[in-house]
């Protein structure tokens, strides 16, 4: 009975020592104190802040940040501690060519800031990335249509553009859909659902080419869409014919003139090559004061409030080219987190709908946090290495594989986004009304068996271009 | 691909374009003959003229084109306190004041105008009951409101010759320009005379700026363009000269649309401006200047 006790006595000293071990190991007291050198994450957001996209830009990576942070923050493997991040604004005013290097390089050099992530323009991402490649600070580039960010090192001799600092480039990511990408798709759109329905509605000859007019931008976001649109339809062997290639000065107002040339070629389809505010007033322009009674097409900058605000009624059955969705119709959203993005987006920034570079920016923050955890530190060559290995779920844009990961081949660190086409169609109620978008092409998408939301129509007062 | 109705349409567009111009460089070119001021901010009174109109149309519900005389009124107001509060207090001393004070007020009435109307950069336009609506006659198309717009200009520009040829504060402003000291001798009030001009010069551009609205899409920053076009244009046309403003806009604005129309958008400016070289080289003094002026 004696004996019977003290083996009791034992077993609840044993347990009771074990209990309070893993106590101490629940409430993380066997974990290393926390290092002396942790500090918040400096994360320098490069944002035009007299632009409608700036804004998005940094009202998208506030969300990101302020989610991030009411989480703990980032898990610093060396500091054993998470840490926040500090969001800090590069503002580049107006993100032109001539504004950006020297708010990225106060940045860097007064600042300290530990990773960059923005842009828009590419005249503006091409000056702004130069004081990031020299000094070596990993820069996710949210904007820029032109792949020239992550490939000028492999310009020709003489080119101006060329940055012959493989190490430097090395630092540069491109998360952002380029002028290949949505031309391609719009080329598609043209040939398989424009096409047909031209030829059955107004009984025109299969063998008869669609007849694309371009309007661009005098700039080289503008004349690479322009030429790259040529190469994919001489590439792929798509029946349509280009009629009409005309540019407009970006300090232009008014596209009346380039309208009338545009009219005189008798085109199907006109596809403008331009920014917001710029392609709405071309729409506009076209249809009630030239009398072009075509089928407009914008690029996926428009997608962006303004766009259909400026638009109104006139841009009813006109095409958006787009990679995000924010004004989805549907009754669930087509990918659960763009509803989540958006809804919170909405509620936090007084009811704001997100455009289309916000939506990089919020994922590029996600991927700089997973990038951190994995690499452990905040050591530039090791965060760029981590990003350079990132390999997560889709998350706002669509990927080709469902995933995240950055190219390390010849293109370098480029992402391979799909993008698709949206019918905008005007909705009278509730008054005053508004444009709401309905994806018309593709069916289908990485992730989205039922994408489509609608069959392609022609505009009701449309106008076919000669036979 | 050119074709004569194409063409056509881009030459009827042109006038249309150059009635804005004309009025725009009839205010600047009234302002330098009477009071021998180069107001750099004249193209600022436009942007302000346009927003103007924009407001009573979109908020008071008044139709655009009863929104130009609001525009022209409030415009003029404006004008009237530039001339008292700012170019008076600097007439006689160094011309650099004045352009000193007119470079100043193109940052404030842009960046005023950026602060009450505009904070998110939209590209705005004044909404027209004529908007889609054309008048084609064959194969050339003109929007009722470019017609409407021609007309309004005639209709300004009339009042404007009768204002300055039937009136006595039109002959004042006359001999004014001709001869201050004399006018002022001969008991004409400068001050009066001065404050009046400003007025009806920046009502023009209030005028030019509703027209502008209601044609093209604007916003704050679109003042400094029509400036120098109206510099160009009243060199073209001829120092102080009036019709020389009229011929210049219109020259001006078909020169710019037939460029884009023939040779492509980004030949815009550069032909309208090498036309101007091209009259200054071969007449120095403009198409209606005379020397001495």
């Amino acid at each position: 009975m004696k004996m019977n006790r003290r083996i009791l006595a034992a077993i609840v000293v044993v347990i009771i020592v074990i209990a309070a071990f893993v106590a101490m190991w629940q409430l993380n007291l066997f974990a290393p104190a926390p290092s002396a050198e942790a500090r918040n994450i400096k994360m320098g957001i490069v944002a035009g802040m007299q632009t409608v996209e700036g804004q998005d830009i940094e009202r998208a990576a506030r969300l990101a940040i302020d989610e991030i942070n009411a989480q703990g923050g980032i898990w610093v493997e060396e500091w054993h501690t998470n840490v926040k991040i500090d969001l800090v604004l590069v503002d580049t005013v107006d993100d032109a060519a001539g504004s950006t290097a020297g708010p990225v390089t106060r940045a860097i050099t007064d600042q300290n800031v530990d990773i960059l992530i923005g842009g828009a323009t590419t005249g503006g991402t091409l000056t702004g990335q130069i004081p990031a490649i020299t000094n070596r600070v990993p820069f996710i580039i949210t904007g820029a249509s032109l792949n020239l960010v992550t490939r000028r090192g492999s310009l020709p001799e003489g080119n101006p553009l060329r940055y012959n600092d493989t190490e430097g480039m090395s630092y540069m990511f491109h998360y952002c859909t380029t002028i290949q990408d949505y031309s391609q798709t719009v080329a598609d759109f043209l040939a398989e659902s424009v096409k047909p329905k031209l030829d059955s509605q107004f009984t025109f000859d299969t063998a008869r080419k669609l007849r694309l007019a371009i309007l661009y931008r005098d700039d080289g976001y503008g004349r690479g869409v322009r030429d790259i649109t040529s190469t994919i339809i001489q590439t792929d062997n798509l029946p349509i014919d280009i009629v009409a290639n005309v540019s407009y000065a970006p300090t232009a107002t008014t596209y009346q003139s380039q309208l009338i040339s545009i009219k005189d070629s008798n085109p199907d389809s006109v596809y403008i090559a331009g920014f917001t505010a710029d392609t709405a007033e071309a729409i506009k322009e076209g249809i009630n004061d030239v009398g072009l009674k075509s089928l407009y097409i914008a690029v996926e900058i428009c997608e962006d409030p303004q766009f259909y605000s400026l638009l109104s009624e006139t841009g009813t059955f006109q095409i958006l080219e787009s990679k995000i969705a924010t004004q989805w119709q549907g009754e669930t959203w087509y990918l659960p987190k763009v509803g989540t993005y958006v809804e919170d987006y909405k509620q936090k920034f007084d009811g704001k709908i997100p455009g289309m570079l916000g939506a990089d920016t919020y994922d590029a923050v996600y991927i700089t946090k997973n990038a951190i955890e994995r690499a452990g530190t905040l050591n530039k060559t090791k965060v760029r290495d981590a990003i350079e290995n990132t390999n997560i779920p889709q998350s706002l844009l669509i990927m080709e594989n469902e995933r995240i990961a950055f190219s390390t081949g010849s293109n370098y660190h480029e992402i391979l986004p799909k993008t698709f086409i949206e019918q905008l169609i005007w909705n009278p109620t509730p008054a005053p009304g508004a444009l709401k978008p309905y994806v018309v092409y593709p069916a289908s998408m990485p992730g989205i068996s039922s994408f489509k939301q609608a069959d392609f129509s022609l505009p009701p007062d449309y106008e076919p271009g000669s036979p | 691909m050119i074709t004569p109705s194409g063409l056509a349409e881009t030459l009827l567009w042109g006038v249309a374009n150059g009635g804005i111009y004309i009025l725009l460089a009839t205010g600047l070119n009234l302002i330098f003959g009477v009071m021998k001021l180069v107001n750099f901010a004249h193209g600022q009174l436009l942007m302000v003229g346009a927003f103007v109109a924009y407001e009573t149309t979109t908020i008071a519900g008044l139709n655009p084109y009863a929104s130009i005389l609001v525009s022209m009124g409030a415009v003029a107001l404006i004008g009237m306190a530039l001339e008292k509060f700012a170019f008076r207090k600097v007439r006689g001393t160094e011309k650099l004041n004045e352009i000193f004070i007119s470079l100043g007020l193109i940052y404030i009435f842009q960046n005023g105008a950026t602060l009450f109307w505009d904070k998110n950069n939209y590209n705005i336009r004044i909404p027209s009951p004529l908007a889609g609506l054309n008048l084609t006659l064959g194969e050339v198309t003109l929007g009722y409101d470019r017609i409407l717009s021609m007309v309004i200009v005639v209709v300004i520009l009339i009042g404007l010759v009768l204002l300055t040829r039937k009136t006595k504060i039109g002959l004042a402003m006359r001999a004014t320009s001709q001869k201050s000291d004399a006018s002022m001798l001969m008991g004409i009030n400068i001050n009066r005379v001065h404050l009046f001009t400003f007025a009806i010069g920046a009502a023009l551009a209030g005028a030019a700026g509703a027209l502008y609205g209601i044609l093209f899409s604007f916003n704050p920053a679109i003042g400094a363009l029509p400036t120098i076009k109206a510099f160009a244009i009243i060199i073209l046309g001829g120092l102080g000269s009036v019709p020389g403003a009229v011929i210049g806009g219109l020259l001006y604005g078909i020169a710019e649309n037939t460029a884009v129309y023939l040779l492509g958008g980004i030949w815009q400016d550069a032909i309208a401006f090498a036309l101007l070289i091209i009259v200054l080289v071969i007449r120095p003094t403009g198409l209606f200047g005379e020397k001495g002026e």
